[in-house]
């Protein structure tokens, strides 16, 4: 039986996009546009999947509860920007782009992008297992890319709007500056070209994941066990990360899926009990501010910061409420 | 990998969106099971010799040799963006368009020694040969040209706009047919030239072309239309036209008459009876594209118009 996601992304390109594509002349995107197609349609599976069952949780047993929950619609923005809107979009065309044009370059110097199944033949042939490994490469390599935008200032800066969330939900996953989004494909892209990440292959899996990124900054008491923990990260385990007291370059739980990262280079903590989240030394715009607003205090910090290496040399600065 | 000896009567379609190759069983119209691939894979061509089916796997930079007759992966090379290939009629040249990045290798056939690249911006995507292997016209779709490209020396003879980005490629009767995608007619251009003398109008979305193993018939894929034309292919009057819905793309012709064309936003091989355009599914991978039935008389040598999507 044909996957439903695809019967639907089929649909969506044979009667929305290419009609579109072929009145603007732009019939060559055909297959970008069905992978936007394709994207967009998990995208949306992923936020109804979220919503479905990281709800009920925030509900049945919630770490906090807020009379006013107006912080929290800014984050449902910010999820379907990510996952179903544009920045899919720009982020596929994006790294097709910038993709095409670096093993373009690198194959006129004679070097062609290599694929982990070409550095492991045996893995031909066994996808999934494939797919796994993949996935734990790119999650210790996104390990090292939060740990070190908590370490340089500038980063920090714009990483900082995603902690600076006070009222942290499953929606809150994808509450990032978009320069920060960027730096992220980025490295993701980076790592694409050394291992050759296979995009939509296992567009399910992606899903399943991403459902593991939300769910773990989800607004509920919820731990998977002692052995559980250590599998994988637990909305304990994150919101230890997003506490108050770990912001900045003194944080801990640093991982988004697999926790073994933290175990093995000295930076978990299981530790800590459901901690109150945010960043003090933020201004306020950064947690409560409009989208827009948002992401104009984050541009303000980093211009704040150019040249301080270390957050250590930012001072926090107070509350306005 | 342990394959089962098959006779002869498979169909390969190329799952580009998920990695691997369908093997259908062209007598029972049912898949048999998949071949993985790397990355993304498009096209295929049969090797002059008739022992092997060549695979380009795009974003895996890999030609996969297979099995023609088996589907047993014979063995790999490494190819930079091997989207479209094509061997020439008299066996010594294959050229590979490399869409991503803007660029046409020849390579020797029996040697895979790459003799030529030669840079040409944007999307070279469909090709085919003059009858004599002296020259291969590529479609650039991005750029709306095609270019007449020197086999031997590499040399671009000419570079001309053929309409709104073409696609499909066809050496047919002294003159050369394209697909203009972005319109819906096909563009008969003089291989001398590139001047584009007419232009027949088929459907929106005219993508590709091919011819029916006996000669008698053109068909025309029309992608953004749904449907498929079929043309007198001396005076290109359009005769009839099939509706195929799911983005109709590559075609093939089986022993019993019938057209095998892959549908690619619709995870299937349409399965058509040409004297009716009623046809049935075969259900395959994601974004199936190319499609070869190693049914047909082993002419090896002889250009396959049908295959491999010119």
């Amino acid at each position: 039986m044909i996957d439903p996601f695809d019967a639907v992304a089929g649909w969506l390109q044979e009667h929305a996009l290419i009609p579109v594509l072929f009145r603007l002349g732009w019939m060559q995107w055909e297959d970008v546009a069905y992978g936007w197609a394709l994207f967009a349609t998990y995208g949306v599976a992923q936020v109804i999947a979220t919503f479905a069952i990281c709800l009920p949780l925030e509900r049945w047993r919630p770490v906090e509860r807020w009379p006013d929950r107006g912080a929290v619609t800014v984050d449902v923005l910010y999820t379907l920007i990510s996952r179903v809107g544009l920045l899919p979009l720009v982020t596929f065309v994006g790294f097709y782009t910038v993709q095409v044009a670096l093993n373009g370059w690198l194959t006129e110097h004679g070097y062609v992008p290599p694929t982990l199944e070409r550095f492991v033949p045996a893995l031909l042939g066994h996808p999934v297992l494939t797919f796994l490994i993949y996935a734990a490469i790119l999650d210790a390599a996104d390990y090292w890319r939060h740990r070190i935008s908590h370490r340089i200032g500038w980063w920090w800066a714009l990483h900082s709007l995603h902690h600076a969330q006070r009222q942290m939900t499953f929606w809150s996953d994808d509450r990032n500056h978009l320069l920060d989004d960027l730096i992220g494909a980025l490295w993701f892209g980076a790592i694409a070209l050394l291992i050759g990440v296979p995009p939509l292959q296992f567009p399910l899996m992606v899903l399943l994941l991403r459902f593991l990124e939300s769910l773990s900054h989800a607004n509920a008491r919820l731990t998977f066990g002692r052995i559980g923990e250590r599998l994988l990260i637990s909305p304990r385990f994150h919101r230890a990360h997003h506490g108050i007291l770990a912001a900045g370059q003194r944080s801990c739980n640093y991982g988004a899926v697999l926790p073994w990262w933290d175990m093995l280079f000295g930076t978990a903590d299981f530790s800590r009990s459901y901690a109150q989240t945010g960043d003090p030394s933020g201004e306020e715009a950064l947690a409560t501010g409009s989208y827009l607003q948002q992401q104009w205090a984050g541009l303000r910090r980093l211009g704040t910061t150019i040249g301080a290496p270390r957050i250590g040399a930012m001072r926090p600065r107070a509350r306005t409420h | 990998m342990a394959c089962p000896a098959w006779a002869d009567g498979l169909a390969f379609v190329v799952n580009s969106g998920e990695a691997s190759i369908s093997l259908l069983d062209v007598q029972q119209h049912r898949e048999l099971r998949r071949i993985p691939m790397l990355r993304e894979p498009h096209h295929m061509a049969l090797t002059p010799d008739g022992k092997s089916l060549l695979i380009g796997d795009t974003a895996g930079n890999t030609l996969f040799f297979l099995d023609p007759h088996t589907g047993a992966v014979q063995r790999q090379v490494a190819v930079s963006d091997p989207y479209q290939l094509q061997f020439s009629p008299d066996g010594r040249w294959l050229t590979i368009a490399g869409l991503a990045r803007n660029q046409v290798d020849i390579y020797d056939a029996a040697s895979l020694k790459l003799l030529h690249r030669i840079p040409l911006a944007a999307m070279p995507s469909h090709m085919n040969y003059a009858p004599d292997s002296g020259v291969v016209y590529v479609s650039l779709q991005e750029s709306n040209r095609l270019a007449a490209i020197d086999t031997k020396t590499g040399t671009v003879l000419w570079n001309a706009e053929v309409g709104k980005t073409p696609a499909g490629v066809l050496w047919s009767a002294g003159r050369i047919l394209v697909g203009i995608m972005g319109a819906d007619d096909i563009a008969v251009v003089d291989p001398a030239s590139g001047h584009v003398e007419r232009r027949v109008q088929t459907g929106k979305g005219a993508h590709n072309l091919f011819l029916s193993p006996d000669g008698r018939t053109l068909y025309v894929c029309n992608r953004v239309d749904g449907t498929i034309s079929l043309l007198d292919p001396r005076t290109l009057v359009v005769q009839r036209s099939f509706r195929i819905s799911g983005g109709p793309d590559d075609l093939d012709f089986a022993p019993d008459g019938r057209i095998w064309a892959t549908r690619r936003w619709a995870h299937s091989v349409a399965i058509i009876d040409p004297a009716t355009g009623q046809f049935q599914t075969v259900e395959v991978g994601r974004s199936p594209h190319g499609i070869w039935l190693n049914t047909h008389e082993a002419a090896p040598a002889a250009p396959r118009l049908t295959m491999n999507a010119p």
